[in-house]
């Protein structure tokens, strides 16, 4: 499968700070999440992809032409920005048809696609309305139906869901999950939220102070290990110490136990100590990792 | 008859989109027709279109005024000709110049738009040579406006008029090319001001600060001091005042410094007329050459200031 973005070695510094170091991966078709903390230069990877900045040292290909200087490269790419940017008078419709004009649809066809997106992303009813009297749910909304009305092939958001409340949240990443199942386009989230991540990529990139630690596909990091998970709604103590006459040292996790080693002996020696120590379970299953072992652990 | 047939809805989902896709023409046209409307105030809330109406209706409201009184009096010697129309509305010019300039650029930069300009099939220079234009073309509207009218009335109003057209002909490719002058200067300083200065208001104040000021100051350094002569021959009386500029033999090239009168040094030769101004009666001293190489300097000096500052744009 040919990359849709590929990095290698990309470097960028500002001044004497170091915003990406050497950084090299690469995105395939489907939702990828580039994550990291604030500061780990998620937002630098986006501009140098988009062109916008130069990188220091290194590459940064998109659909395989490099970005800055090639500006007919960028016409199948759609970029949502982190913070605002939408002019506050003019209403949506407008605004969208001038965007999709500006990534070279004919004006009738960019009429008919602004009523396709501003329908997609749910402001089909607020469309004459002046985009500055706009929520900053609507606001998010708008700006991605500006990434995605000229029909890219690729789609770079940077903290889509940045400023929204739990529901807008949920709206925003199930309209993600839409724009891909339905529009078919590849999808590159920037975000720092490692929950955005696990509900809605295929894969994943993380980055850490400007370097890349970890990347594969986010079935591979949740992926069930050789691990069991047990918890138990009394008798904790007991439960413990019954394991461990059994020889099985659990790894206290919050209010669950990790017990190594997910084969029936294990299941069986869990069964028998919950019957001497008289505990009731409730949950014994196997466990799963998730995207914040990844930090936890540290890099690979 | 009533007929009854089976109708269903299709739901065809999304349609990915596989129409024509224009690349860079379509873009930079974009950006130049948003920024007509921009200016025009189309597209927008009703506040948006009011100070273009009353620029526009201050741009030919003195040519209508001359046509009026043309179209009563028939001596009409009094009126202001194609040369001297530029200077009435000079300052309007620079009025709307100054307050629309910031409006086109400033805009763009101040809620972060101009990124999602810059990650479509777009370059820093086209974007900015397509408002450059947009604005040109405002400005130059703006211009020929009143010149238009005021043309088309001494025609009308002339006794014959084909011969008036006859003997008057040059002043159309005259006004023309002076509108163009005009306008690009007009264009060039403001729009170069936005890039140095974030806030509205101080950029309208700053061009109309430095238009004013330059005026004041040239036209005070070269007035110094004046005596006024009366003469008397039978019937006529004729007043002549003749000044002795403070700053002696060096006037004519400090009045090069007025910017009012940079386009109108331009303008007096393309109509070939005598200045009508202190500063435009100094500059006409100098070798033509003078005042042209000024008029260069002070629209280029901004357009590159223009094309520097968004070549290293940071975003």
């Amino acid at each position: 499968m040919a990359d849709l973005l590929e990095a290698r070695g990309l470097t960028k510094h500002y001044g004497p700070t170091i915003a990406l170091d050497n950084a090299s991966f690469s995105v395939q078709s489907g939702i990828t999440g580039l994550l990291g903390p604030n500061g780990a230069g998620k937002s630098t990877a986006m501009k140098l992809f988009l062109g916008l900045i130069r990188p220091t040292s290194g590459t940064a290909t998109i659909m395989g032409a490099e970005p800055y200087g090639s500006p007919d490269g960028r016409a199948r790419v759609g970029y949502m920005p982190e913070h605002d940017a939408l002019p506050p008078n003019v209403t949506a419709t407008e605004f969208l048809m001038h965007m999709a004009q500006v990534s070279g649809l004919p004006p009738a066809f960019a009429r008919m696609r602004t009523a396709d997106t501003l329908r997609h992303v749910g402001l089909e009813e607020e469309r004459y309305r002046p985009l500055g009297g706009y929520s900053t749910g609507m606001k998010q909304r708008v700006k991605l139906a500006q990434a995605l009305v000229h029909d890219p092939v690729l789609v770079l958001l940077d903290e889509p869901t940045a400023g929204l409340d739990p529901s807008g949240r949920d709206e925003m990443l199930d309209l993600i999950k839409r724009t891909r199942r339905a529009f078919n386009i590849s999808i590159m989230l920037s975000t720092h939220l490692l929950g955005d991540v696990e509900r809605v990529a295929d894969a994943v990139v993380v980055l850490e102070s400007g370097a890349v630690s970890r990347q594969g596909s986010v079935a591979q990091f949740t992926a069930e290990t050789e691990s069991l998970l047990v918890e138990v709604a009394d008798r904790r103590d007991e439960f413990t110490a019954a394991l461990r006459a059994k020889g099985v040292e659990p790894i206290e996790r919050g209010h669950m136990l990790v017990v190594k080693g997910a084969g029936d002996a294990e299941y069986d020696l869990i069964r028998d100590a919950v019957v001497e120590s008289s505990a009731r379970l409730r949950r014994l299953t196997p466990q799963r990792g998730t995207l914040t072992d990844i930090f936890r652990d540290g890099p690979a | 008859m009533t007929m009854q047939g089976q109708a269903e809805i299709y739901d065809l989902g999304y349609q990915s989109y596989d129409g024509p896709r224009e690349g860079r023409s379509r873009a930079r046209r974009a950006v130049f027709e948003n920024g007509v409307r921009t200016l025009l105030g189309i597209g927008r809330g009703g506040r948006a279109k009011i100070l273009p109406v009353l620029l526009f209706l201050g741009a030919i409201s003195p040519a209508l005024v001359f046509v009026l009184i043309l179209s009563v009096v028939s001596e009409g010697d009094f009126v202001p000709g194609p040369s001297d129309y530029y200077g009435i509305v000079g300052t309007l010019l620079v009025i709307f110049a100054a307050v629309m300039a910031p409006e086109l650029l400033l805009s763009d930069r101040q809620y972060n738009v101009l990124q999602l300009y810059l990650v479509r099939p777009l370059t820093s220079t086209d974007y900015l040579v397509a408002r450059f234009l947009a604005f040109f073309i405002v400005v130059l509207a703006l211009v020929y406006s009143g010149q238009i009218i005021l043309q088309a009335g001494l025609i009308l109003t002339a006794d014959e008029q084909l011969e008036y057209l006859r003997d008057n002909w040059l002043d159309i490719p005259r006004f023309l090319a002076a509108g163009v002058v005009y306008a690009l200067f007009i264009t060039a300083i403001p729009l170069a001001v936005t890039t140095v200065i974030s806030r509205r208001a101080y950029v309208a104040a700053l061009v109309i600060g430095a238009f004013l000021v330059s005026s004041f100051f040239t036209d005070g350094l070269i007035a110094g001091d004046c005596t006024e002569t009366v003469a008397v021959q039978g019937d006529e009386i004729t007043r002549e005042v003749e000044c002795t500029p403070i700053i002696g033999d060096s006037a004519p090239y400090v009045a090069l410094a007025n910017l009012f009168q940079t386009p109108a040094n331009i303008s007096d030769l393309i109509f070939d007329v005598e200045p009508g101004s202190p500063s435009g009666t100094e500059v006409a001293k100098l070798n033509a050459a003078f005042p042209v190489a000024t008029y260069i300097a002070l629209t280029l000096l901004p357009c590159l200031l223009l094309w520097r500052r968004y070549r290293r744009l940071a975003l």
